[in-house]
């Protein structure tokens, strides 16, 4: 395939040659499925009376005879969804007791096909539900070819929920995405158009989004792009129009009571961004710490990955309890924060890095989040935690007491990027529970996030520490500039790291990926023993593969003298030993010393020394327990 | 000054001196307090061994240990509770310094279970307590020294009392626990952020709840306090007799039985605010375990201290109003004497004073 890289100031222009000579000139994008929105927002009845047009080009090598769409919020009408029985299977019981008015839904009133109105039906193409109402299904009159296009018109009426999946309203406060009746994506193989399910995202064409909001005059506006024109209507209400080219997708936001406040992200090689951060009241003071955050991202992703190209972002703060927080959008993204939120701990910073990361993996590099959901979310959570060491160190655990109000910071607990940044405690809970490579709708509902998020980025941490960070970052930055404005898959990725390593990792990604195994070595024994008769030290040191998976490990032998013995082990048999004759007493062992395997799932096991301090480190915590415990007793005291 | 002012004062001085008196009585009595503590040290410890074996088999002969024994392991205690299970789930990182007693009275005020392996030793405790309830109030009624088995006679006297009044306490704040406290939390409270965008509006609510919640408990713990120290003063065998007459007296003198409540609250809050200072976190090491294990252990010796002056300052109070210092219906408790002084007779009557 043929590619046009114009990487100009780092901005990325990369765009694919098919697609390119359809596209409009400067385009970034296909641009094949460009929206025109006119939307009407009824908040005291929590409806939106909207009309569509869709200009819709075939960019596939295949003719279609139909057209397929999401209608996303019907997965909230009822419980019969596809959505609520699975986010019933993750014990989403509070969401699907919710009263009617709480619930949402969405009704075409009409389907225009180049000027003819047609049918459609409700299909089920994930799991064959009869009563999911999430995909529809028109058949064409006469069957778009290559290159064809198609002028669609849509109107609807859709009820705003009480917040599902970040979308909804409470008392003023609107957050409305995936709101609209969406294009599923054609491809060679077909219509990709999956129904909502509850442990996935999204996944659509690049277009231009031109979208006109109206709300009530006076009432603050967040959305996608950038506002073109705002009208007062004379009853009431205003209209604001805002437009954005090469993005998949639209979201907004509408309030009365945010606080505006903007910056502008400079750097010297990457190129500048309007930052614009509709802030809750409560919030205020707190704005450096998103912008901040915002600029961490944008930094540091563009100068890993590559640059942020739209010029301008919104960020969101959501209010309390409508349940929007931490969700990407193109160009905007909510971001989330408490009342009280201490000095040190990376909140809002984590979720607003993480969120404006998703601009990157997400929103330019655009895979399919039904299928691969971890190739943004994974890789996402990866760079959040690289970002959030370079930029928010130290990062101290935090509990919060008294109904979740009162926060609480541990200083004796810093959190680490390898481990906690990438999760590696929620992905050890659930390392067994699906294969990474299973279509990310089909993963066990309860567990997707462990694999979707934490798994990758302790497997891409991983490798960053197999490779080293340039090689790793050189993979990342190609496959970013290689598939910006693109819907790659997981073997485009697989690809690109074996070529710009020049090493095949396909076993790497067989183990990590492919499979559902686990990793786990250890020092099974230690053993340095003096021999009397050399006057020497006869050590004995056997380690373990007690995990499936197989990875190549290092093995660390550090003797009384200082003096170390370091071995390769390729790690595949299940045990091997290594037997030292020194002069010296060994003193310790460790595999992995490096900690370059972060999937292991044990690593408390990796080590072993002569002289333990087990006893030691047990007393100090039995004796801050019991000064605990003995707390807990004076507290029910008080009822004696 | 008015007559009303004047009043005001005396009554403020009056709490003041009741205070001062009850905790002159429980310094005078070190021996309890340093009991009370030790019975808390006892109790705790045997699980805390456990817990100890638990942390050491999962550190083994790992240098995971190194780390663990030097501050906070925290990818080596993310894992050992991964794979723990019983007590081991109580390790948590609430147990480190301040947070402790941040956690325990959250989880009180939330009404959050208790682990199960802990609930044997909160029984224990409370029952301990009812055991030797008896003997306190009775020390510090008398505000001089008992000794031994006249504290142990007085903790016998009162045993089977101070059960049933325990049991009659323990269904109040059933009652309120399981009803006021749902209608409060699971009920209220959601109803009225349902709707809510503003967090710190909902905190307020909920503060709010919270002193109206603490404030039924404190009624509660109020009665309850004047009817132990009614029975113990008054040698009362009817427990509801005590409730009645507990609650009477704080009735008729409201503003010293709240006010003396509110000051021994405020002694504990600046218990809670010296540790606050004080509490030790994970860094000490080697020797220096002891030292912040010393450093958490006078902290429950001043939470043993407060929680008694809290009793000996309410029967210092209630003598003080309906009885002289010192008085307690119960003639003194005396151990029996040895066989050897029935076999020589009574002693001789001391000459007489010239």
């Amino acid at each position: 395939m043929i590619e046009r890289l114009l990487v100009s100031g780092g901005v990325i222009l990369a765009v694919a040659a098919p697609v390119a000579q359809e596209a409009a000139p400067g385009a970034l994008s296909p641009r094949n499925a460009s929206y025109t929105i006119a939307a009407r927002l009824d908040p005291a009845r929590r409806t939106i009376d909207g009309t569509e047009r869709i200009a819709w080009r075939n960019i596939t090598a295949s003719a279609t005879g139909e057209l397929q769409f999401h209608l996303y919020w019907n997965a909230w009408r009822d419980t019969r969804s596809s959505w609520m029985r699975e986010r019933l299977l993750a014990g989403g019981r509070d969401l699907a007791d919710r009263p009617p008015q709480d619930r949402a839904s969405m009704d075409i009133s009409s389907i225009a096909v180049n000027g003819t109105t047609l049918p459609f039906t409700y299909i089920a193409p994930g799991d064959g539900n009869t009563d999911d109402r999430t995909v529809i299904r028109v058949a064409l009159p006469a069957a778009v070819p290559p290159g064809g296009a198609a002028d669609i018109r849509v109107t609807w009426r859709a009820h705003v929920p009480r917040t599902y999946a970040r979308t909804g309203a409470i008392a003023d406060y609107f957050f409305l995405a995936q709101w609209f009746p969406k294009l599923g994506v054609l491809q060679d193989t077909g219509w990709n158009c999956h129904q909502f399910h509850a442990a996935t995202e999204f996944f659509s064409d690049f277009g231009t989004y031109d979208v006109s909001l109206t709300v009530p005059d006076g009432w603050i506006v967040g959305a996608t792009g950038r506002e073109q024109s705002r009208k007062a209507n004379g009853d009431g209400t205003a209209t604001h129009r805002y437009r954005q080219d090469d993005v998949h997708d639209f979201a907004w936001t509408t309030s009365p009571d945010y606080v505006e406040f903007r910056q502008t992200f400079r750097h010297a090689t990457l190129p500048a961004v309007e930052m614009r951060l509709l802030l809750q009241p409560e919030h205020k003071g707190q704005e450096q710490r998103h912008f901040d955050a915002t600029i961490a991202a944008l930094r540091y992703y563009g100068e890993w990955y590559g640059a942020y190209p739209y010029g301008h972002v919104t960020v969101i703060d959501p209010a309390w309890q409508s349940g929007a927080g931490g969700m990407e959008y193109p160009t905007l993204f909510t971001a989330g924060s408490r009342w009280m939120a201490p000095r040190g701990v990376a909140s809002p910073e984590g979720v607003t890095v993480h969120e404006a990361g998703h601009q990157f993996w997400y929103g330019i590099v655009a895979n399919n989040e039904f299928e691969h959901a971890w190739l943004d979310e994974g890789f996402n959570t990866f760079s959040t935690a690289r970002a959030i060491e370079q930029a928010f160190t130290p990062n101290y655990l935090a509990e919060r007491y008294f109904g979740g109000f009162v926060p609480w910071v541990f200083r004796d607990i810093a959190i680490s990027r390898a481990t906690d940044g990438n999760r590696l405690g929620g992905y050890r809970s659930a390392a067994r529970m699906d294969a990474q490579i299973t279509p990310t709708f089909r993963y066990w509902p309860p567990t997707a996030g462990a694999i979707t998020y934490n798994k990758t980025a302790t497997w891409l941490h991983t490798l960053e520490r197999l490779l080293g960070w340039d090689t790793l970052q050189t993979i990342m930055t190609t496959y970013f500039q290689r598939w910006a404005f693109r819907h790659p898959t997981p073997e485009d990725f697989f690809a690109v790291a074996n070529e710009v390593s020049g090493r095949d990792l396909t076993w790497f990604f067989d183990e990590a990926v492919r499979g559902s195994h686990v990793f786990d070595y250890g020092i099974q024994l230690l053993r340095s023993e003096h021999d009397r008769e050399r006057d020497r030290h006869d050590t004995v040191v056997a380690v373990r593969r007690y995990g499936e998976a197989i990875f190549p490990v290092d093995v660390l032998v550090t003797f009384e003298d200082g003096s170390t013995a370091r071995e390769r082990w390729d790690g595949r048999d299940r045990w091997t030993m290594y037997r030292y004759t020194r002069a010296a007493k060994a003193k310790q062992a460790v595999v992995d010393p490096d900690r370059v395997l972060l999937l292991d799932l044990n690593y408390t096991n990796n080590s072993r020394t002569l002289v333990p301090r087990a006893g030691e480190a047990s007393r100090k915590w039995m004796l801050t327990w019991v000064a605990w415990a003995q707390d807990l007793l004076m507290t029910y005291g008080f009822f004696v | 000054m008015t007559e009303a002012g004047g009043q005001r004062l005396e009554a403020r001085f009056g709490i003041l001196s009741c205070w001062r008196d009850g905790a002159r009585r429980v310094t005078g009595a070190p021996s309890i307090v340093f009991g009370v503590w030790a019975l808390s040290l006892l109790l705790a410890l045997p699980l805390g061994v456990v817990l100890r074996g638990l942390i050491r088999d999962s550190l083994g002969s790992s240098l995971a240990a190194d780390a663990a024994a030097e501050g906070v392991n925290y990818d080596w205690w993310n894992e050992f509770l991964q794979a723990t299970g019983g007590i081991g789930t109580t390790f948590v990182p609430s147990i480190i310094g301040f947070a402790a007693p941040l956690r325990n009275l959250s989880d009180v005020m939330d009404n959050v279970p208790l682990a199960a392996t802990l609930t044997s030793v909160v029984v224990a405790w409370l029952v301990v307590w009812a055991l030797i309830a008896g003997g306190v109030f009775d020390r510090y009624a008398r505000a001089r020294t008992t000794h031994t088995p006249a504290f142990f006679a007085a903790c016998g006297v009162f045993f089977f009392r101070f059960l049933r009044l325990g049991a009659i306490a323990a269904f109040a704040y059933w009652l309120l626990f399981r009803f006021v406290h749902g209608w409060l939390f699971v009920s209220v409270y959601p109803r009225w952020t349902r709707d809510l965008p503003v967090e710190r509006d909902a905190f307020f609510i909920r503060l709010g709840l919270y002193l109206v919640f603490a404030a039924l408990l404190a009624l509660v713990n109020i009665v309850i306090d004047y009817a132990k120290v009614r029975a113990v003063v008054e040698d009362r065998r009817s427990m509801i007799g005590a409730i009645a007459a507990g609650a009477r007296f704080v009735a008729r003198h409201p503003r010293a039985a709240v006010g003396l409540y509110v000051l021994n609250t405020l002694v504990f809050v600046a218990v809670l605010v010296a540790y606050r200072l004080a509490a030790p976190g994970a860094e000490w090491r080697g020797p220096g375990m002891w030292v912040a294990f010393a450093i958490a252990q006078a902290y429950i010796v001043a939470r043993v201290w407060a929680k008694l002056v809290f009793a000996a300052s309410q029967i210092a109070l209630f003598q003080s109003r309906l009885a002289h210092a010192g008085y307690a219906a119960l003639p003194e408790q005396r151990a029996l004497e040895p066989p050897i002084v029935e076999a020589l007779g009574p002693a001789p009557a001391p000459p007489p004073r010239v």
